[in-house]
C-alpha cells in the first residue's frame, strides 16, 4: 500500500486503521497453525473499521491478502468455492463475529471478481456470479427502506454494516447482471405456480427497486410485467387504483371496457400465476352484474367454460364467499378448478357447501383470521373456502412452507388430485371437531390424543388448508412412525399406505438397510426401480397415482444434507425424447442444485406447473425408497449394467460417502 | 493395679524414650526430590494440545514434540507440527497410568525426547510419570500426584504450615453428614438454623467440576449422588478468591501474577484491584511457602487463595500447569511479555538465571487492567449469538470471540463446562473493567 492511498483515507479514525494493520500483520506473520489465535483481534479491528464511512474501502485494500493471512482459517469460510449465496444474508444478520467474517469474505470475492486476487478454487467468473446472486437475493439490503418497522426489529448495527457492504458492492460491481439473476429466480418460482405467493411478491418488490437503475431493457420489461401482475395490469386500474375507486369505476364501465379488463387480467394471471386485488374486485362485480363475462375474466378454455356453465350457481356462491381482495390468489385457483372439472366429482359440491356454514373451533377461527390483515370484514369460513378452492385448483401448488412437514404436504396434494371427497372430509373433522382419525392395523388413531409430531412450532405462512390440517396430520404421521419402528424394515413401508390411503402400492423397497443403517445391494435396488418404473423395462405399466418416494437431498457439491419426501407424479419422455421423472416437491423451492450436474428443472422439459423433473437415471441416483406394485414388475435383468453402474457411481460419490456400503 | 498393666506402663516409658532417640537421629518430614538436569540436546514433549505453547516453542527455536489425542493428528500433520498421537484414557488409576506410561516413555525415548511438560490438568500425572522414567526417579511421579489428588495436596499443605480449611475424605453421604455436623458443632452452629456450609469436591478435577456446596442436611440428599464419591469434604473459607500464576525456577518465584476472580467461574482480571494488589507482599510470601512446602524446583504453579476480611490468606488448592480462563492472555495484554514462552523456560530444569534475565517485567509494571468474561451457553439449544447492544460501546470493551455456533445442540458438561466464547475488556482503571465483568453474568449471550 502506498502512502498516497493512505492519505485518501484521512476521514477514517487513524487509531482504528492502525489497530487493524497491526493485528493483520501479526496474523500474517504468525505460524500457519497459530493464525486462528490472532483472528479475534483482526476481526474486532475490522468490525470497528466497518462502522466508519470509508471502512469497507479501507478493508478492501487488504482483501487480496485475507486468505493467505489466515482470516478465514479453520472456519466455514476457508473454502470459498463451497460458499452459498443464499446463506449470506443469514450470516450478515447473525450477531457476533459471524457477520464480520461474512463481510470480509464478500470483500475477498470482490477482489477475486475484479482480478485483484487469484484463488485456486474460485475463478474470476465464479466470484462474479457469486456476488451477483448475493446481491440479487438481497436487493432489500441494497435498497434499504427507512421504515420504522425495520428499526423496531432491532439489529440496527448488523443492518447498517450490511448496507455499507452492499453499497460498496454496488459501487464496485454493476447492477445489470443482478436484475437478470433476480428475474430468473422469480421466473423459476412462478413457473411452479405455488398457492402461497408472498415470497414471489416480495421479490417482485425488490426487483422494482432496480427499475431506477441503468439495467438491461429486456430485464426492465420483465420486471414491469411482474410488477403489473401484482399491482394491476389493466387500463381501468391505472385510472382508479384504489380498490374503492376501482369498484366505482367498474360500475360506469362500458361492456367493451369490462371485456378489455377481463381479458387483460386473465392473460396476466395465466402468464404469471399471480393475481391482483382488482382482478378479485372485477370477478365479484361480474358475478353480480354480468356473469356472462366470468369465463373471460377467468380465462377459461372450452372445458372450463362448460364446467362453469354447468355449475354456475355453485360457482356464483363460491365467488361471493371466497373471492375477496385479501384472498385474490383464489381467482387463479377457481379458474384451474373449473379447468379440472372437479365440481363434477360427486362429493365436491356438497363438501364445499358444508364448509361455508361450518361451525369452526375458536382457535381455528383465530388462526385463519390471523392469516390476513385485520379489519378486512372477512370471516374465517371465507378464508377456509378460498383456501380449499386454491388447493383443489392447484394440487401441485401446495407447499410445506418453512416446516419440516413434506409428508403432510404431499398427502394434501395427493388427495386434492385423486381423492377430493376424502380431503373435504378431513377438513371439517379438523376445523369443527378438532380431531382427525385414521385406522392403522385395526386400531383407530386420533390426532386429538397425540401430543407431538415432527414439528414443534408450526410456521404459519401456509395456505389455509395446510394451516388447519398439518397439525393433525403431522401428529398422526409421527404416531404411525412410532408404531412401525423396530420392525426391521423402513417404517415407510407401513406408514405410507396407512397415511396416504390405498393409492399407495404395497410393494416397498429401500436402499438403506434398516437394521444396520448401511446401503445394501444398491444395484438390486436400482434394477427394481427401473423394472417397476421405467417404461422400457416395466412392460408399459403407467403410474396411475403419485408414488410417495424418499430421496437424499444433497447440496451443490453433492454432499448429503438429509432425507426428503417427494412424489413421483409421472414418468414420460420429454420434448427431446429423453425419459424423465416428473415429481412434486412440496418445498416449492426453485432451481435446486443437487451437485454432480444433477439440477431439477421446473420448466423447459415438459413440466406441468408445479412439477420438477430430472432425467430418469439422475433421479434414481438420489432415490432411497419407493413403492411399487408387485404385480407390475418387468425384467430387472434387462436393465443395462452400464446404466446401473452409472447410477451407483453418482450415488456413491455424493450422499453415498456418508454411508457404509455392503454387498449382500 | 493388675500386674500386666503395670508392666505395660513400664514398657511405654522405655519405648517412648527409645522412639524419641530414634527420631532425633532421623530426618523426618517430606522426602526431598533430587532435581536432576536434562540433556539439552534432546526434545521437550508437550503433553496436551496448546497452540500458543507450540507457537512459543517454535518462536524460541526449541526442539519439541507434541503428544496428544489422535483427533489433533490431522491438524498437526497439515501444519508440520511434530506430533505423536496417544490416547490418554481418563478412567485409569494413578498406578495404571504409571504402568502405561512405560510404553509411551519408550516410544518418546526413540523419538529423542527426554522431558515432559503437561498442558492440561489431566496430563499432569502423565508428564510426572514420563519424567520419572526420563530421570529414573519414581518420586517425580508421586510428586505430580500431589497436584492432582486434592486430599493429598491439602494434607501436604497442612503439614507444611499453610492455612487450610478442615478437610476429610468422604466415601458416602453418611460421611458428609457426619462431617457437616462435626464442623458445625465445632463452630457452635449445630443447634442453629443457619449452619455453616461445607464443600464437596472431586479429588482430581479441574476448575469447578464435581464441586457442590452443601448448605444444609437436605442438600446432602438432593445435591449428591453416588457419582460424587469418593470426595473431599472441606469447611468453608470466606473471602475474595484470587489465583496466582507463579513462574518458578531454581526453587524461587521469578514472577508472580495475581488474578482476581471477579465473578467466580465467569470472569477474572489481571492485575487485581488495588486493594488486593496491596497484599502482594503477603501473597508472595504464601506462594513462596507453597514452592518450599511442595518442593518445587521449576515450572508454573497456579494456586488459589481466599483472602479473609482481615487480610489473612487461606490456601485453596494448587495446580502445576498453565491456568485456564485466558489468564495468560490477560497477562500478555497488560504486562507485554509472552507468558507461554516464559512457561517453557520455567518448565525446563536446565534454564539458568541468565536465560531468565529480562524475560519478566517488573510486577508493578503493567499498563492497565485486562479482564476476560467467559460466555457459557445457558440453554441446551442455541440458535445464534445475542451480544448486548451496549457491550461493544463500553469504554473498556476490547474484543469478543462469539460466533454463531455451527451446531445448535450443546453437550452436557460438568461444572461450568467449556465456554463458547470470551469477551475481553481492558482499561487503565480496574473499576471500569470489574463492572462489565460483573454486569453480564445474567445475560444470555445466545438465542
Amino acid at each position: 500500500m502506498t502512502t498516497e492511498e493512505e492519505t485518501n483515507h484521512t476521514e477514517i479514525d487513524a487509531t482504528k486503521t492502525e489497530a487493524f494493520k497491526q493485528a493483520f500483520i501479526t496474523m500474517e506473520e504468525a505460524f500457519p497453525y497459530a493464525k486462528k489465535m490472532y483472528q479475534p483481534d483482526v476481526l474486532q479491528a475490522s468490525a470497528k473499521l466497518m462502522e466508519e464511512p470509508e471502512g469497507m474501502k479501507f478493508l478492501y485494500q487488504y482483501a487480496g491478502r485475507f486468505d493467505a493471512a489466515g482470516v478465514f482459517e479453520g472456519g466455514p469460510w476457508a473454502e470459498p468455492a463451497k460458499l452459498e449465496p443464499r446463506l449470506v444474508s443469514g450470516s450478515l444478520m447473525a450477531t457476533g463475529m459471524t457477520a464480520i467474517v461474512e463481510i470480509l469474505s464478500e470483500l475477498r470475492m470482490v477482489s477475486i471478481a475484479k482480478g485483484d486476487h487469484e484463488n485456486e478454487t474460485v475463478s474470476k467468473e465464479m466470484a462474479k456470479e457469486f456476488l451477483d446472486s448475493v446481491m440479487a437475493l438481497n436487493v432489500d439490503i441494497l435498497f434499504p427502506e427507512e421504515t420504522e418497522a425495520a428499526r423496531i426489529e432491532g439489529k440496527e448495527k448488523e443492518k447498517n454494516r450490511a448496507e455499507k457492504l452492499f453499497q460498496f458492492l454496488a459501487d464496485e460491481l454493476s447492477l445489470t447482471s443482478i436484475s437478470g439473476t433476480l428475474i430468473e429466480e422469480i421466473d423459476e418460482l412462478v413457473a411452479q405456480r405455488p398457492i402461497m405467493v408472498n415470497r414471489i411478491a416480495s421479490m417482485i418488490q425488490d426487483a422494482q427497486q432496480l427499475l431506477e437503475n441503468p439495467i438491461d431493457a429486456q430485464d426492465k420489461k420483465a420486471i414491469k410485467r411482474y410488477v403489473q401482475a401484482i399491482s394491476g395490469p389493466s387500463k381501468l386500474c391505472k385510472e382508479a387504483n384504489e380498490p374503492c375507486d376501482y369498484r366505482k369505476r367498474l360500475k360506469e364501465a362500458t361492456e367493451k371496457e369490462l371485456k378489455e379488463e377481463a381479458r387483460t387480467f386473465a392473460k396476466s394471471m395465466h402468464a404469471t400465476g399471480l393475481v391482483c386485488d382488482h382482478h378479485a374486485i372485477l370477478v365479484r362485480y361480474l358475478n353480480r352484474e354480468k356473469s356472462e363475462l366470468l369465463a373471460m375474466a377467468l380465462g377459461l378454455s372450452k372445458k372450463g367454460v362448460a364446467n362453469l356453465e354447468e355449475h354456475i350457481s355453485t360457482v356464483s356462491d363460491l365467488i361471493k364467499v371466497a373471492i375477496h381482495p385479501p384472498m385474490r390468489q383464489s381467482v387463479y385457483g377457481l379458474a384451474l378448478l373449473l379447468e379440472r372439472g372437479i365440481l363434477s366429482t360427486n362429493p365436491v359440491i356438497p363438501g364445499l357447501r358444508r364448509l361455508i356454514e361450518l361451525d369452526l373451533q375458536p382457535e381455528i377461527r383465530r388462526l385463519l383470521l390471523s392469516s390476513i390483515n385485520k379489519d378486512e370484514g372477512i370471516t374465517a369460513n371465507d378464508i377456509l373456502v378460498s383456501g380449499v378452492i386454491s388447493v383443489l385448483g392447484q394440487p401441485l401448488g401446495i407447499g410445506q412452507g418453512m416446516n419440516p412437514t413434506c409428508q403432510t404436504a404431499r398427502g394434501i396434494s395427493l388427495w386434492s388430485l385423486h381423492a377430493p371427497g376424502y380431503l373435504l372430509e378431513l377438513i371439517p373433522r379438523a376445523v369443527r371437531d378438532g380431531d382427525i382419525d385414521i385406522m392403522f392395523e385395526g386400531q383407530a388413531i386420533h390426532s386429538k390424543n397425540l401430543r407431538e409430531g415432527l414439528v414443534d412450532d408450526l410456521h404459519e405462512e401456509l395456505d389455509p388448508v395446510s394451516l388447519v390440517l398439518v397439525p393433525h396430520l403431522d401428529r398422526i404421521y409421527g404416531e404411525l412412525v412410532r408404531r412401525s419402528e423396530f420392525r426391521g424394515e423402513d417404517v415407510h413401508k407401513w406408514v405410507n399406505p396407512a397415511f396416504y390411503g390405498n393409492w399407495v402400492n404395497k410393494g416397498f423397497s429401500s436402499a438403506i438397510d434398516a437394521m444396520t443403517g448401511s446401503i445394501a445391494d444398491f444395484s438390486g435396488f436400482v434394477r427394481l426401480f427401473y423394472s417397476t418404473h421405467h417404461p422400457e423395462f416395466n412392460e408399459g405399466h403407467e403410474l396411475i397415482y403419485p408414488n410417495p418416494v424418499g430421496i437424499f437431498i444433497t447440496n451443490t457439491f453433492g454432499e448429503m444434507l438429509g432425507l426428503h419426501a417427494v412424489s413421483i407424479q409421472r414418468i414420460a419422455k420429454d420434448p427431446d425424447g429423453e425419459y424423465r421423472i416428473y415429481f412434486y416437491n412440496p418445498n416449492n423451492d426453485s432451481s435446486q442444485v443437487w451437485g454432480q450436474g444433477i439440477t431439477p428443472t421446473v420448466t423447459g422439459h415438459g413440466e406441468i406447473p408445479g412439477e420438477s423433473s430430472l432425467p430418469f437415471h439422475e433421479f434414481a441416483a438420489r432415490l432411497y425408497a419407493f413403492h411399487y406394485n408387485p404385480y407390475e414388475q418387468g425384467d430387472a435383468y434387462a436393465v443395462e449394467k452400464e446404466m446401473v453402474q452409472k447410477v451407483e457411481q453418482l450415488a456413491r460419490e455424493s450422499w453415498g460417502e456418508k454411508y457404509t456400503w455392503v454387498d449382500l | 493395679m493388675p500386674l500386666n498393666d503395670l508392666a505395660q506402663d513400664l514398657s511405654f516409658k522405655m519405648n517412648d524414650q527409645q522412639d524419641r532417640k530414634y527420631l532425633q537421629s532421623q530426618t523426618t518430614g517430606p522426602k526431598k526430590l533430587e532435581h536432576k538436569k536434562r540433556n539439552r540436546e534432546k526434545k521437550i514433549a508437550l503433553i496436551g494440545w496448546s497452540i500458543p505453547s507450540i507457537e512459543a516453542l517454535d518462536r524460541m527455536g526449541r526442539k519439541y514434540l507434541v503428544v496428544s489425542l489422535p483427533e489433533f493428528g490431522e491438524y498437526a500433520s497439515k501444519h508440520n507440527i511434530p506430533f505423536f498421537e496417544w490416547e490418554f484414557d481418563r478412567n485409569l488409576s494413578y498406578e495404571d497410568i504409571y504402568e502405561q506410561s512405560q510404553e509411551l516413555f519408550k516410544k518418546l525415548t526413540e523419538l529423542d525426547v527426554d522431558h515432559a511438560v503437561p498442558i492440561f490438568e489431566e496430563t499432569v500425572e502423565w508428564a510426572g510419570a514420563l519424567n520419572s522414567h526420563f530421570r529414573n526417579d519414581r518420586r517425580l511421579f508421586d510428586h505430580s500426584i500431589l497436584f492432582r489428588d486434592k486430599a493429598m495436596m491439602k494434607r501436604r499443605a497442612h503439614i507444611g504450615g499453610l492455612r487450610v480449611g478442615v478437610f476429610e475424605e468422604g466415601q458416602s453421604k453418611e460421611d458428609v453428614r457426619r462431617f457437616f455436623r462435626q464442623v458445625n458443632q465445632s463452630l457452635l452452629r449445630h443447634h442453629q438454623e443457619d449452619p455453616d456450609p461445607i464443600h464437596v469436591k472431586a479429588f482430581n478435577k479441574a476448575g469447578a467440576a464435581g464441586h457442590r456446596i452443601i448448605r444444609s442436611e437436605t442438600d446432602i440428599d438432593q445435591k449428591l449422588s453416588d457419582q460424587n464419591f469418593p470426595c473431599l469434604m472441606e469447611s468453608h473459607l470466606e473471602g475474595v478468591e484470587i489465583s496466582c500464576e507463579a513462574f518458578v525456577q531454581g526453587g524461587k518465584v521469578q514472577f508472580l501474577n495475581i488474578t482476581e476472580y471477579v465473578v467466580f467461574g465467569y470472569s477474572m482480571m489481571v492485575p487485581p484491584s488495588p486493594e488486593i494488589e496491596a497484599l502482594r507482599p503477603a501473597v508472595r510470601e504464601e506462594v513462596q511457602k507453597i514452592v518450599d512446602v511442595f518442593d518445587i524446583d521449576h515450572g508454573i504453579i497456579h494456586p488459589e487463595f481466599f483472602i479473609a476480611n482481615d487480610g489473612t490468606l487461606y490456601f485453596g488448592e494448587v495446580a502445576y500447569r498453565i491456568p485456564g480462563g485466558h489468564i495468560f492472555d490477560l497477562m500478555k495484554k497488560t504486562y507485554g511479555f509472552n507468558p507461554y514462552e516464559a512457561h517453557i523456560l520455567c518448565c525446563d530444569p536446565n534454564t539458568t538465571e541468565e536465560e531468565l534475565d529480562g524475560v519478566f517485567p517488573e510486577e508493578n509494571d503493567f499498563t492497565g487492567h485486562a479482564g476476560s468474561f467467559l460466555v457459557y451457553p445457558k440453554s441446551p439449544y442455541i440458535g445464534g449469538v445475542n451480544v448486548p447492544p451496549d457491550l461493544e460501546d463500553h469504554p473498556s470493551f476490547e474484543k469478543h470471540t462469539l460466533f454463531k455456533p455451527g451446531v445448535s445442540k450443546i453437550q452436557e458438561q460438568e461444572g461450568y463446562g467449556n465456554h463458547l466464547g470470551t469477551v475481553f475488556f481492558y482499561n487503565e482503571l480496574s473499576d471500569h473493567v470489574k463492572q462489565p465483568l460483573t454486569d453480564y453474568v445474567d445475560h444470555d449471550f445466545f438465542m
